[in-house]
Formats: structure tokens, sequence, C-alpha cells
């Protein structure tokens, strides 16, 4: 008796699904996004930025956003003359965050890939980023040949991920949640090397003095900030106003506050990442 | 190496914060649409009890982090611009909603008929008959489940780290990473909850072993 | 701007989380299995007469109950290295399944097991039977039958809490479905599509359970 009552309740379960389904699938869906007018209006601009991502985006011990990002966002907002309201996001869920319109803008380390900018609108690059895959000094890694069989740790869809995942495809690549657990699980020796961003030196460094290096470089990517596509106001008021802050100086010293160097120099393009919406 | 100091503890402590404030309104909203889908399950129109033990049997057939998931990524599609945050604490609620409506249904249905039919024969009509002589029976007998129930919830909050919300679990990993002292954080992690859902799991076995003795 | 939902990235790759659909089952399966054999155990531990014994199934049994999967799964993985037990992420997510899968166990059969008349156990000792004898045909199989619904309902649970496993980067459903988002950003449908695989396959582990059931336990009950 109770099994036939599970066996219906299961399907009614499943034209339940069906049902949202096909109503979803009917839809037009249309996501709530505003416009550079409309954030002007309400007084607030939408930033995402990431959580944990120290020196980048980070939430501070207070508990307030902090970092790279949330400099240049405060900037930003300054220049637009609003309040800057931070959404904390994570590796994986920045890029939906902005398509589903829970965020106007991203400045959220976003590696300027040309993968992804297939799918968002990039401003003019900002910041620069050396990627390299880190490893135990007494271990031999030269380049992707090396990384056959190895246990590589990546965090969840970073540009680290999709470099390894590409050049060394033999490799035995374990995805994690964020930075914190991929450093996490070269330190616990769980995997034998990992793909990093250049801070991970010295947090590496800072847990195990002089045990981990830099192995090999897998690209320099450059950040910038993301918009939907096809929304021209917000592209193109964040271009002027990175224009603004390079030019007087503001970048700088936000760069060198958090990045402890130089900005480093922009390139003009990047193959197949547009800069401007068009 | 760094050390677990005031400040981490004072992070942890932040993460906590989090973790109850979703709890509650998992629990609080969850509770309000609970009582909804239980009477909506035993009400007499085959239609409402249909569609109910559907959504009953979605939320208790997949695993929490997917709702989280659906919930966060779905919501913004259907036109609602939301915090994060609030996308989780509606998850939260939709899921509390079907444990705790499948919960107080059974215990509305343990409640002898004889009652409803005596309720009716004294002339009382539906919602007093619920308000007055069922329901009261029933969050009797569910209190034991319901307490459990809220033991899983404080422990499913921790799922939300998964989708980048800082409560106490990635609190704990994040501090674990700054501290490089993984066996320490996740031992305090584990204490915290510990401490928070024990007494209730004492409290729930009080519960039940008290209602059995009733019942015997 | 409009978004529409397109499903094919998710049909495109179906294959591949059909493949860690399977993982997924497997995982739960040695999870499971590895539970039952801690609950019975578990429960022969509860009844020593070794206080200590008694206290420590005790008291693994609160800890396990009060604490998140999460931070478990996240203890043995992370944490133990620290200690010298290094497990890799299949392991660790079985390892942490059973444990959480054995701790439920142990108090469902045990439940089953104090439901067990006094007068049965009496009258396997009248008719000659040595301890372990009693425990096994007297009260172990009855009282297994007894809380099958419950322990069975508890693997369900189990089942679906494999998808934590992917915070380990072990190979499941939820990992591969994550990778595939990241690949294509089609987040929702993508974990619209997931949660449907994961219906079907809490409904086809009900479905054998309910088989079983009526398989073995298909003689008169009194």
């Amino acid at each position: 008796m109770t099994q036939t009552r599970t066996t219906i309740r299961r399907r009614r379960a499943f034209v339940a699904l069906a049902a949202a389904t096909a109503a979803l699938g009917l839809m037009p869906l249309a996501a709530q996004a505003g416009t550079v007018a409309e954030a002007k209006a309400k007084g607030t601009v939408v930033i995402g930025i990431q959580g944990d991502n120290a020196p980048w985006g980070f939430v501070n011990s207070s508990g307030v956003q902090d970092g790279l990002d949330a400099d240049i966002g405060k900037a930003f907002a300054d220049y637009l003359g609003v309040k800057a309201q931070f959404v904390p996001l994570a590796v994986a869920n920045r890029i939906p965050a902005l398509m589903t319109g829970k965020v106007d803008v991203l400045f959220a380390t976003m590696g300027m890939t040309a993968e992804r900018a297939k799918t968002i609108q990039y401003s003019k690059p900002y910041a620069g980023n050396v990627l390299s895959v880190y490893g135990p000094k007494d271990k031999k890694i030269g380049g992707y040949d090396d990384l056959k069989g190895v246990a590589v740790g990546v965090p969840k869809s970073s540009a680290m991920d999709t470099a390894i995942s590409a050049g060394a495809k033999s490799a035995n690549i374990l995805r994690f949640d964020d930075d914190a657990a991929n450093i996490q699980a070269l330190l616990s020796g769980q995997v034998e090397v990992v793909g990093g961003n250049q801070f991970y030196g010295d947090r590496l460094n800072t847990a195990a003095p002089d045990k981990y290096e830099p192995k090999f470089d897998l690209t320099t990517l450059y950040n910038g900030a993301g918009t939907r596509p096809g929304e021209k106001d917000w592209n193109e008021t964040i271009n002027a106003f990175l224009d603004k802050i390079k030019a007087d100086g503001e970048l700088a010293k936000i760069y060198d506050k958090w990045m402890k160097r130089e900005v480093p120099k922009f390139p003009e393009q990047l193959p197949d990442i547009p800069f401007t919406a068009q | 190496m760094a050390s677990i100091g005031p400040n981490e503890l004072f992070f942890l402590a932040q993460g906590l914060k989090w973790t109850l404030a979703l709890t509650l309104i998992g629990f609080v909203g969850g509770g309000i649409f609970g009582l909804i889908v239980a009477l909506a399950r035993t009400a007499e129109s085959a239609a409402l009890r249909r569609v109910t033990t559907g959504y009953i049997a979605v939320f208790q057939g997949t695993p929490l982090l997917m709702q989280l998931f659906v919930v966060y990524y779905g919501v913004a599609l259907i036109g609602l611009n939301i915090d994060a945050w609030l996308a989780v604490a509606i998850a939260f609620t939709l899921h509390a909603s079907a444990f705790l409506g499948e919960i107080w249904r059974g215990g509305i249905q343990a409640v002898p008929k004889g009652q409803t039919e005596a309720a009716k024969a004294l002339g009382l009509h539906y919602v007093s008959t619920m308000k007055d002589v069922v329901l009261p029976q029933a969050f009797k007998i569910s209190l034991p489940a319901t307490i459990g129930f809220l033991v899983q919830l404080i422990k499913g909050t921790s799922l939300a780290a998964i989708v980048g919300f800082v409560e106490l679990s990635r609190a704990g990993q994040i501090v674990s990473n700054q501290t490089f002292r993984p066996l320490t954080v996740f031992a305090i992690v584990g204490l915290a909850y510990f401490l928070i859902c024990w007494p209730l799991s004492l409290w729930g076995a009080r519960t039940e072993r008290r209602l059995q003795t009733a019942t015997r | 701007m409009s978004y529409t939902l397109d499903f094919s990235a998710v049909i495109e790759r179906l294959p591949e989380l059909l493949l860690a659909a399977l993982a997924t089952i497997g995982l739960a399966l040695a999870g499971m299995s590895l539970a039952t054999v801690i609950g019975v155990l578990g429960v022969v531990a509860r009844r020593s007469r070794f206080k200590l014994l008694r206290g420590l199934v005790i008291g693994f049994v609160e800890v396990i109950r009060n604490t998140p999967f999460l931070v478990q799964i996240f203890f043995i993985f992370f944490a133990l290295p620290q200690l010298g037990v290094r497990l890799n992420p299949t392991v660790t997510a079985i390892i942490a399944l059973a444990l959480n899968g054995g701790a439920y166990a142990i108090e469902i059969i045990r439940g089953g097991v104090d439901a067990i008349p006094k007068g049965q156990i009496e009258a396997g000792l009248a008719l000659g039977l040595h301890r372990g004898q009693i425990f096994r045909h007297v009260i172990l199989k009855p009282a297994l039958r007894t809380v099958y619904p419950s322990l069975t309902s508890q693997f369900v649970m189990l089942t679906l809490t494999t998808s934590v496993c992917t915070s380990i980067a072990a190979y499941e459903l939820t990992s591969v479905a994550q990778k595939i988002e990241a690949d294509t950003f089609r987040s929702f449908e993508v974990y619209f599509s997931i949660t449907l695989l994961y219906l079907v396959i809490s409904s086809l582990m009900m479905g054998v359970f309910a088989l079983i059931s009526r398989i073995s336990f298909n003689y008169p009950v009194k």
C-alpha cells in the first residue's frame, strides 16, 4: 500500500516538474536590468565583487567589502555620483549574477578571455594577473607535459582551469570551490600542484616558507569590468571612467595600495575580446 | 604562520550570525507555508492534495544543494531582481515548507477522525475545527519531528557556502585558508554547530519519550 | 534584455552527465553498504557490557548527527592530512557518506532492536540458542525488517547528500554539472536538468527498495 502511494507521489512529482518546465519554456523571460540612468535615479549602482579573493575583492574582518576591486567600485560610484552597493559573489556565480540582472556591473577579478567575451561585454582592462602553476620546490615541473597524471588543483570556473584543461589533457584536474579550498588542497597534500594567480606565491610562502615556487606561467590575464552585452550605456560609462582614473593617477594609487606594484602596461586590444559594445 | 586570534573568532562569529539568520528565516517562512502545505495536503479537494503531494515529492526527492542553485538562478529569470541572500532565504523557505508540511500532515492525520466529526456535529466550521481542535493536537504529536527537522535545517544552511554565501562553514574555510590551521578551524566550526544542534536534539528526544509515555 | 532558455548545452553533454549520474549512484551504494555495516556493528557495540565502548558509540552518533555533512567531509579531506591521513576525493566521499549514514543507521536499527519483545529473547534462550544466534536470528533480522522503511528513506537522503561531495572535487553528478555550467554559463538550464536527474535517481532508488522489500519480506509477519 505504502509502495503504491509512493509511486503515485513520485509520478506526481514529475508531472509537477514537467508543468513547471513547460511554463518556463513558454514565457519570454525578461531579466531585470537597470540602465545607467536608472542607477543614477536610484542613487545606487549594484556592483558584483568577489567575496574572498584578497587582495582583489574580499570581506574584511569588520564584514565590509575591501580590496582593489572594492576601491575601484567605490571610485566608479563616486564618478557616477551615486552610492555603491556591493554584492559578494563566488567565482562560479559571478557571470550568472550579471546575466540574470542581479548586479549592474562586475568588478569581480574578471579575467578577460575570448570564451567569456562571447557571453559578456568587457570594458578596457584595468588590472593584470600573471597565472602560473605552483608546486613544491623538489618537484620538477617545467611545462604542460610534466603534468601528465599529476593531481592538479584549480578553482572551479577559473582561467587556470581553462588553461590547464586545454594544455594538459592527461593531467588529473581537481576543481575546488574557490582559491581558499584550492590552496588548502595543496597545503594538505591532496594535490601535487595548483594553478593559481600571482598572489599564490605570497600566500603559500606564508603558510610553508620556502616549500613552494612558481613552476611555469600559464598566461597573463587582464581584468576588465563586465557588463551585459548590448548595453552600450554601461560599457561607455565604464570605459570613460577607466580612462579618467588611468590618466589622473587614481588607478596607480589604488594599485600601489593593494598590489604593491606598478600598474602594468595594458594592451590596446586583445584577440576576440572587444572592449567596446557594438 | 598566523594564529587564530580574536579577529578570526570574530569572523567566525559573523558567519555564525548568518547561519542563525538563515535558519530563522527558513524556519519561520517554512513554518507559515508549511502550514498551508499541510492543510492543502489534508484538504477535501483532490486537486489540492495532488499538487501539494507533487510539491513535497520534488523537494524531498532532490538535493538541497540543487534546490539552492535552481532557486538562486531561477528567481532572477522570472523577473525578480533580488539580493543573493534573499534568493537563498527563499530556497530555504521552500525547502522547509515541503518538509514541515509533510511532518504536520502526519500530525493532522494522527488526530482521530472522530474528533473532526464531533466538531462538525457541534456545528464548528473548518477554520475553527482546525484552529481549536485538530492543529493544537497535531502540533503536539509532530513536535519531535519538527525539532528534528530544525536540526536538519541548521546543518543544511551550511550548503549556502557552496553558492558563495559566507555563513559559518564558508567563514571556516576562509579562516582556515588564512591561518593554515584546518584541523583547529574545522574543529571549532564543528563544535559551534554541535553546541547549537545538540541541545535541540536532546530536547527532541525528550519530547518524543514524553509523547510515547503519554499515549501508552 | 530578455533571457531565452536554451537546453542545447545540456543535451549536447548528456552522455557526460549520465556517466556522472552512475558515479553518483556508485558513491551512494558504497556509502549505504558501509553505513549498514556500521549500523549493525554500532548497535552491537551499543549493547556491549563495556561502558567505554557504549560511550564511544553514543558520542560518535551525537557528533555526526549534530554537525553538517559539509563540515565532516571538509574535516576528513583538508584537516586529517595534518595528522598524516591523506585520502583521495572518492575515498573521502565514500568514508564521509558511510560515517554519516552509519550514525543514522545505528539510531534507526537500535530503535528496531529495542522494539523486540523481551519474551522473544527469552524464548530463544529457552530453545538453547547462544548469544550470537539470538542476536542474529531473534533480534537483528526482525529488527531490520521493522526498520526497513526508515532505513531506506534515510538512504535516499544519503544519495541526495552525495551532491555535497563536489566541494572536495570528487567525481559525481554535481561536479560535472558545475564544469558544464562553467563552460557554457547556462546555469539555470544546467541545474534545472540536474535536479530532474536527481529526482529520477531518487525515484529509481525508492522503486528498487520497494521491490527488495516485496521480494525479501514476502512472508507473513505474525
